[in-house]
This record gives C-alpha cells, structure tokens and sequence, in this order.
C-alpha cells in the first residue's frame, strides 16, 4: 500500500531526526551522573529508528501479516473505508484553523457561534432553524454557564462591554 | 475489622452530596458516551476531564469512575437494539443480544447485560476492596528496578494487544516515549527538545495529545465519510426482566464471565475486549445450551457483559495499587489524577486514604445506580441514536476546543489541538493504534526516572534488572507479551529445521 510505504519513510525520518538531535542537542550536565539526560532519548531513538526501519521492510515488501480474527479478540478498530471526501474535511479543518484564529479576538461566545453556523452550513443545511438555535445554546449558552456557573475563564471578546 | 472502618470511611465521603452527585452525573455522561457510536470510554473520559479542574481530586476520580464504568454499561445497549457496538468490548454482545432482540427477546437481553455488569462490576469492586490494600503493601517493597521492569511490562502487554500489527503499535509506544522527553528534564534541568520554545519547557500537554488523538481525530474519520447507514433499530417487547429459566442460565454464565473476565482483562492486563471475547469462548465450551450460542442465547450476553466490566474494575487495581495503567483508558485516568497533582501508586492507600475508599465506596453506589437508571430509561438511552452525525461532530469540536483551552488559556495549545486531531486522523488511516501513544507519553518519565534511580543503586549495571527476581520476572512477562505473535512461526521454523521427529 502506497500511504504505508510514504508513512514508513516518514517515521524512519522522523526516528532519524530525534536520534541526531539527542546527539546533537542535549547538553551535558555539569555535573557527572550515572545517566545523563540524554542516555534515555538516545535509548528510545535507536529502538525507534529500528521499528521504523522494519515498517520501511514491511511496506515495501507487503508482507505485513494482518490477522484478522486475532484483531477482532483484541478489538482493534475498524480499518476506515477507501472513500474520503476530502472536500468536506478540508472545509471543516479550515473551519477548525479560523476558530482557533479568531479564539481570542472576537471572544469565545461569537467565535462558537459563528464557527457552529458555518459549520452547519457546510455539512447539512436543511434543518437551519433548530440547528441555528442550537448554535446559540452551545456558544452563548455554554458561555454564561461556564463563566458565571462553573467559573471557567474563557475570552469574553467584543462583548465585554455587556459587563459579564 | 479494619476494613470495615475503612469502607465505613470511604461512604462517609462517598454518600455526601455533592460527591452523590458526581457519581450519577458520571454514571449518566459514561452512559450516553457508551451508546454513542464511535465515542468509546477512552474519548470520552479525554473530552470529560476538563469538567473535573476545578473539582477536589477524590469528587474528580469519582466523577471519571463513573464516566468510566458507565460508558462500560452503555456500549451494551446499542449492541442489542442496533447490533452497532458502542466500542470494541462490546462486539461479542451483538452475537447474541441482537439475535435474541429479533426474536422480540430484546427486554431479557438488556436485563441480562444490565445484571451481567451489576455484579460483574460489585464483584471487582469487592476484590479491589479486599486485595487493594495487600497489593499496595506489598508494591512498597518493590525498588526502582522492579519498577522499572513493572512499567515495561505493562506498556508491552498493552502495545501487544493495540491494533493489527505488532510493529506499528511498538512504534506508536516508542512515540508516545519519546513526547515524554519534551521538555525540562526535572533531574540535572536541561531542556530538551524544546526547540526554543518556552511553552515547551513544561513538555507538551497530556490533554492535548489525548484529545487531539482521540476525540478531534474521530471527528475527522466522521467527516471523511458521512454517507451515514440507516440503522434499524429493533423495539423492545416484552418485560423488561428475566424469567426463572433466564435466570437458571444466566447466573452460572454471569459468574463465569466475572471470573474469567476479572482475571483475564483486568490482572492479566489484556483489556476489557479480550476478556468479553474470551468468556464468550468458555461459554461455548460450557454453556448447558451451547448449541444455541449465536442465535439468540441468554449466556452469550451475560457472560461477555460480565466479563468486560470485571475487567474494567481489574484494571483500576493496577491503577490505583501500583500506579501502573493497565489500558489506554486507565492511561487517561493517570494523567488526568497526575494533572490533579495525585501520584497513583502503592503509597496512595496510605497518604490518601479517603481518596482510595471515597473512590471504592461510590463504585458501589455507581453500580446501583446503574442497575436503577439504565433498565426503566432504556427507551431513553436509545434515543440519543436520533441525534444527527453531524450534530455530534459539531459538538465534539467545541467540546475539545473548550476543554483544551480551559486548562492554560492558550491558542497555541489550541492550535497543537489541531495538529494531534490531523496525526490522530492520519494514524487511523494507516491502521496504527493511538492508545500506546498515550500510554508511552504518561510512563516515559516515570520510567526514566526509575532507570536512573536503579543504575544510581547498582552504580551503573545494568544486571539489576536481572538480579533482582521480580524485576525479572516482569521482565519474562514483557519479552512473552512481545514475542507471543510469532511463536507460531518460530515452531513452524523449528520443524522445518529439524524436521518433524525432533520436535515430536
């Protein structure tokens, strides 16, 4: 399989890049002791880059081994269908990017609310009123109950001037 | 009888009412996540903790408990009706729960599952109470070696029973160990892969990681796919009980299905799945009526219920009595207690005995509530399955964005959020478990710290963790758990070798 065989090659980087820099990063300490800081990320980097490099063997030459009635008694999940419909994901994670943008500026109550409506917009429309309502629970509402009932902080935005 | 004193303590705070109440809001949240489809305890214990900051630790481990085993308790439900397991344990219920719901038999299925969990769930309990405090006793004589091996053990045992393959659940393992050495090392205070970031030095949030790789990444595999299949959801006729008969073949497969499953998946430490697949094996070898296994028999419900909250309850022994988590789930539970500055660990039974008892206290009072909420709401429960998709993931979003920024108040922790959920998504799609990941992240500096602390005691020999035999032991129990897959192949090879005569 062609993802396996480009995340093999990713994670063999990834095992090489934290071994180098557990060589080249880590200080040695001032004082002398027994295990310096950098003995145990050395130890999981080589054990990494060994997994790594048999995933890498594995992959490309497809003989991993999957046994499936040994993956039903241990509950592995279910392997995701082919299908993804990249459209509405990478709608939805743009979505998500523009939340975590607009957070703190326009306040958490606005900045739900209107990351919920669009949301809703995006992924099903057709029950715009309910779904419209509760978008309003779930920002403003979660709002008053976390600030004022549980305490919680959380960005009050452009509507500080409401005085909560 | 000191325990008695003890347990009298323990509902002294369990049965105040605030701490009533974190139970049954517990139990009842666990509930609704177990019938949810996708959302399995381990998610929604991850999205839930942040309710739990501003809460004493013992109404925090109460209130998790009870999302814990309730989310146990609710997986069943659905398995029944509409043959859709909540989460993995509860698989094996669909056999013969959804066999016997269409033959109109849906109301003793669900009392089955319901007792099942009931005394599966007081029996792990009491076996905690009884053998909690000896365990924990006898954990203080280990050092750091024998902790050491402890903790290899258990992430090996874990990992080896995480997903289809065993390289890639090593891997997530060595992963999760290595977000571990984020940050300051607390021991001689170099900061380490913290690329100059200052939000880094304290390593990267637990809670990040976890949500990121459970909640957020489920809400992407949702959105990749929302051709949603119609479910036909079977009505539920009949009474609501069991009749003598029931009652005559469930009890045995009860009991067989907390024992087993008790032994199996929680001190073994092979997971609340294996234990429901295991007893559903013992049932088929011992049931009265085994030939009607798969078709609707009342003991292909019982025991497997029975056998993965005996489970669940077992593994909170490892939790609570040695610090060691015996599943991801229990992993969850350990940082989140490490977040409410409570190190689990032989020494809680005595630092912090009303935490201990509150919490074994309240499991009883959990399940009684259980017993009480889940059989007359059933019609309820199950129409938390009308709630659209897409609602549900909107709702998860803002759930993860909330918790996660609740617990520092920032956007960059928002922003790693994102970043896990995308790793979570892309792990799920290349069939690598996510659970050794936050197993590996919550021991890396435990075990760090015990290796450092064994090679200071041996002066920097490594023949301690051989020396000593427990260490050893633990050690045999790691190289088992990983070599076990092969060993199939290794005898296959060796006859080749040999040839047939030598081996026989």
């Amino acid at each position: 399989m062609k993802e396996n065989r480009i995340a093999s090659v990713v994670f063999l980087l990834v095992a090489l890049v934290y071994l180098a820099l557990a060589f080249l990063t880590i200080p040695k300490p001032t004082v002398l002791q027994i295990l310096g800081p950098d003995v145990f990320p050395k130890m999981i980097g080589v054990v990494m880059l060994f997994l790594a490099g048999l995933y890498v063997l594995q992959s490309f030459r497809g003989v991993e081994q999957t046994d499936e009635a040994r993956a039903a008694i241990i509950g592995a999940e279910e392997k995701l269908s082919e299908y993804v419909d990249v459209k509405t994901i990478g709608k939805m994670l743009a979505l998500m990017l523009v939340y975590v943008w607009i957070f703190d500026p326009l306040g958490y109550p606005l900045a739900t609310f209107l990351m919920f409506v669009t949301g809703i917009l995006i992924l099903d429309r057709r029950h715009w009123m309910r779904d419209t309502i509760i978008a309003v629970i779930a920002s403003f509402g979660f709002y008053f109950v976390f600030s004022l009932v549980l305490r919680v902080q959380l960005p009050a935005g452009p509507l500080k001037w409401l005085g909560l | 009888m000191w325990f008695f004193d003890n347990l009298a303590m323990g509902f002294s705070v369990a049965l105040t009412p605030i701490n009533l109440f974190y139970a049954l809001v517990g139990v009842f949240l666990g509930t609704i996540i177990g019938v949810l489809p996708g959302i399995g305890p381990m998610t929604g214990i991850a999205l839930l903790i942040p309710i739990t900051f501003g809460l004493p630790p013992t109404s925090a481990i109460i209130l998790m408990a009870g999302i814990y085993y309730g989310a146990m308790y609710g997986g069943s439900t659905t398995s029944i009706l509409v043959n859709a397991p909540g989460e993995s344990s509860s698989v094996v219920t669909c056999f013969d729960g959804y066999a016997m719901a269409k033959q109109g038999r849906a109301g003793p299925a669900l009392a089955a599952a319901a007792i099942g969990s009931f005394i599966a769930g007081t029996f792990a309990t009491l076996v905690l109470m009884l053998i909690g405090p000896w365990v924990a006793a006898f954990a203080l004589n280990f050092g750091p070696p024998e902790y050491f091996s402890l903790m290899l053990a258990g992430l090996t045992i874990v990992t080896s029973l995480a997903g289809r393959s065993l390289v890639k659940a090593l891997l997530a393992t060595t992963i999760g160990l290595a977000i571990a050495t984020i940050g300051i090392d607390l021991q001689s205070g170099v900061p380490r892969y913290t690329f100059g970031n200052p939000e880094l030095l304290d390593g990267l949030e637990f809670l990040v990681v976890a949500i990121g790789l459970f909640a957020l990444s489920e809400v992407l595999v949702n959105l990749a796919d929302m051709r949603q299949a119609v479910q036909e959801r079977l009505a539920i006729k009949g009474p609501l009980w069991l009749t003598r008969e029931d009652w005559a073949r469930a009890l045995p497969a009860f009991i067989r299905g907390t024992l087993s499953g008790f032994f199996v998946g929680g001190i073994a430490g092979a997971g609340a799945a294996v234990a429901s697949f295991f007893s559903y094996g013992i049932e088929k070898k011992m049931a009265q009526h085994k030939d009607e296994l798969g078709k609707g028999a009342i003991e292909g419900v019982a025991a497997p219920e029975a056998a993965n909250n005996a489970a669940a309850g077992g593994a909170l022994i490892h939790l609570l009595c040695l610090g060691i988590p015996g599943s991801g789930t229990t992993a969850i539970m350990l940082g989140a207690l490490m977040m409410l500055g409570l190190q689990p660990g032989p020494l809680l039974f005595q630092q912090q005995p009303q935490f201990v008892w509150g919490l074994i206290a309240s499991m009883y009072i959990g399940n009684v509530m259980l017993l009480v909420l889940n059989l007359p709401l059933v019609g309820m429960w199950v129409k938390i399955l009308d709630i659209p998709l897409y609602l549900l993931v909107m709702f998860i979003i803002l759930f993860s964005f909330l918790g996660v920024y609740t617990m520092n108040n920032s956007t960059q922790d928002l922003f790693l959020l994102l970043v896990f959920g995308i790793i979570g998504y892309l792990l799920r799609r290349l069939d690598i478990p996510a659970s050794p990941i936050i197993l590996g992240m919550v021991l890396g500096d435990l075990m760090e710290q015990a290796l450092r602390q064994s090679l200071l005691i041996s002066d920097g020999s490594l023949a301690i963790f051989v020396t000593r035999p427990f260490s050893l032991f633990f050690l045999f129990l790691a190289i088992v758990s990983i070599t076990n897959p092969y060993w199939k192949y290794i005898g296959i090879g060796l006859r080749r070798l040999f040839g047939r005569a030598a081996v026989a």
